[in-house]
């Protein structure tokens, strides 16, 4: 599973992607728990940041597994 | 409705052409500039930054969306990225409609969606006095990743070729010769008949002749022939002298001993001495990979224990809980393993010994697996390591070639597939292995290892840019180059700020030309793709789609 970080978010972990190997599906809690333990600087950003899964914005019930590329999307600013 | 959508690097054209549709009564445009004040502060300009695959599939899913509301014909949207100075367009939106109040009602829904949902930030604000870079790509400010092109000089100047050992013809199947060798004499030695025939004086007009002698492949009889002589040759037979020509047994007729020349020919059939190869000059030169054709010419010289790079030692460890072997069946979270028969796979075409080994997920257990297995370590030219290549919790490649001695060269590049590709080095001038109390290798040995990305396509791209340029260089080879051809169909594809290597079937055109047909592949987790991939499409970064016909650099993968 590789998840990209973008913006503001980049600076926050350090880096614009890590890959995770989960041996099974995430919910969003789980992954959240998942990048928290990694990231621990997320925390502040998490109520702002939109999950992606594959390049849409991931449903509530959403089930990220081994091959999807997640995104972590803070507010945009395009245009 | 038609839609056209757009990131680019470099500056929003002063003029877009509106689509060529038959019917449309309004074309609506519309540009934002990068304002001279950011806050409440005078700037110089703006960065943006995208997440690009995203982007784009966003503004055309709002188009589509508004599109059932409002009923117009076509869009373009272009949105510039990086670094965009004062008073130039981030974005342009061109609508075409039958009536301009459905276009104008559509443009301003989208701009406040896009403002809304689409992965686009302004990243950093230049301050008033900063002379923003004329171009502009996708700047962030950290340290670049490696592109492409500076992975593999990294890979090239830490690969340096394995001593040479002299080898047996039967064994030197696809080494590379690390000498040159030269024809030791004449090939052919004397001058050959190439038919079955009659051999006379090149100068000898005579009616008839007097056979004096018959000569088989195998004979060896010099002798000088005078008018009229001739002697009965073989295919293949050494002539007893120079200065002849031979006569074809049909131009013959033959009574007894003598023969008549029935028809006239200003062949000679013969070949000559040193014709083929002369003495002193070089057969194959140093690098050459031996194929069969260059161990017949070895064969031909009797020279029969070449110099060649050595068969050398990989090592592969695959990783990871989640993967089971290809003949059980996964629970669901597992998968099976088909990165370990890919790797021996595309081993295959190299003369190499290959090990291959699970390592536990669990780090402490990896090291103390790798404890076991010093002497393989040891020994290994390259170690490869599938899986854990990136920085998640679980993802120990880095700390695992770091504790084995290998100092890292890179550990991220610019490229997808592939981005977590990690090299690394353990000993040489150039490796700081050599000061390590834990290194492994013996003094005075280079190891290479890489840590591949775990998707199967990752791998095989790594694998081809990456892996084999390093195992030509290490065999003292030339690295795989790549070759120009056309694309087949459209690359449809977005503008991506990381170079590409896209899958793709190669085929020769009858013109020739190679043809390039994309695969379908979505996320380096696609497997379907490797079915019939025997090529890499070179993308460059931000550049896409690439439209039919147009040349690209390509990677075969199939040598």
């Amino acid at each position: 599973m590789l998840v990209l970080f973008f913006a503001q978010l980049k600076d926050v972990t350090g880096c614009d992607a890590v890959e995770f190997a989960p041996p099974s599906p995430l919910n969003r809690e789980q992954l959240w728990t998942m990048l928290l333990e990694k990231f621990p600087g997320l925390r502040d950003h998490r109520r702002n940041i939109r999950l992606t899964c594959n390049w849409e914005y991931a449903e509530a019930n959403a089930q990220f597994t081994n091959t999807d590329e997640v995104a972590l999307i803070p507010p945009v600013s395009g245009g | 409705m038609e839609i056209e959508v757009q990131l680019t690097g470099s500056p929003i054209a002063e003029k877009v052409s509106p689509p060529r549709l038959a019917v449309h009564g309004a074309w609506l445009e519309f540009r934002g500039a990068v304002r001279d004040e950011e806050k409440g502060e005078k700037i110089s300009g703006l960065e943006y930054e995208a997440y690009p695959e995203m982007a784009v599939r966003e503004i055309r899913r709002i188009l589509e969306l508004l599109a059932i509301k409002h009923d117009c014909l076509a869009a373009r949207v272009i949105h510039r990225v990086g670094i965009i100075p004062v008073g130039e367009a981030a974005i342009y939106v061109g609508i075409a409609s039958r009536h301009r109040a459905e276009g104008i009602v559509l443009l301003g829904e989208f701009m406040n969606q896009l403002k809304q949902g689409v992965p686009i930030w302004k990243r950093r604000t230049l301050p008033l006095g900063a002379r923003p870079a004329s171009g502009g790509g996708q700047r962030t400010g950290r340290p670049t990743l490696k592109s492409l092109d500076e992975a593999l000089a990294e890979i090239q100047s830490h690969c340096q070729p394995l001593p040479a050992v002299c080898a047996p013809l039967a064994e030197a199947f696809g080494r590379v010769l690390r000498e040159t060798v030269c024809a030791p004499e004449d090939f052919p030695s004397v001058d050959r008949s190439t038919r079955d025939g009659y051999a006379i004086r090149a100068d000898d007009a005579s009616e008839t002749y007097s056979v004096v002698d018959t000569l088989h492949a195998v004979d060896w009889k010099p002798r000088h022939l005078k008018p009229g002589e001739a002697v009965r040759v073989a295919t293949g037979a050494s002539l007893p002298c120079e200065n002849l020509r031979v006569v074809m047994q049909e131009n013959v007729e033959r009574t007894g001993d003598q023969i008549r020349i029935i028809r006239h020919a200003s062949a000679t059939n013969i070949s000559f001495r040193g014709e083929d190869l002369r003495a002193g000059g070089p057969l194959l030169h140093t690098g050459t990979k031996l194929d069969a054709g260059a161990l017949a010419i070895l064969a031909t010289v009797g020279h029969v224990n070449p110099l060649v790079s050595p068969r050398f030692r990989v090592l592969h460890f695959t990783t990871g809980d989640e993967i089971v072997p290809p003949d059980q069946t996964p629970k669901p979270g597992q998968i099976r393993d088909s990165n370990s028969i890919l790797i021996r796979g595309l081993l295959q075409n190299f003369p190499c010994d290959v090990e291959q080994a699970h390592l536990p997920e669990d780090f402490e257990k990896a090291k103390a697996e790798c404890g076991m297995r010093k002497a393989e370590i040891r020994n290994a030219d390259m170690i490869l390591v599938s899986g854990g290549a990136s920085v998640g919790e679980k993802d120990f490649t880095r700390p695992l070639l770091e504790s084995l001695g290998f100092g890292i060269v890179f550990s991220q590049i610019n490229l997808r597939p592939g981005r977590p590709l990690i090299f690394g080095v353990n000993g040489g001038a150039s490796g700081p292995a050599s000061r390590l109390v834990s290194s492994l290798a013996p003094p005075n040995k280079i190891q290479v290892a890489f840590g591949l990305p775990g998707n199967p396509l990752s791998h095989f791209v790594c694998f081809h840019f990456a892996v084999a340029a390093a195992l030509a260089h290490l065999i003292g080879g030339e690295a795989p180059k790549y070759l120009r051809g056309k694309l087949a169909e459209k690359l449809d594809d977005q503008p991506c700020p990381r170079e590409t290597l896209w899958p793709a079937k190669l085929e020769i055109g009858p013109d020739g030309v190679a043809r390039l047909h994309p695969l379908a592949w979505a996320n380096s987790g696609n497997v379907a793709c490797l079915a019939s991939a025997n090529a890499l499409v070179r993308v460059p970064a931000n550049i896409g789609p690439l439209e039919q016909f147009a040349a690209v650099d390509f990677l075969p993968t199939n040598c």
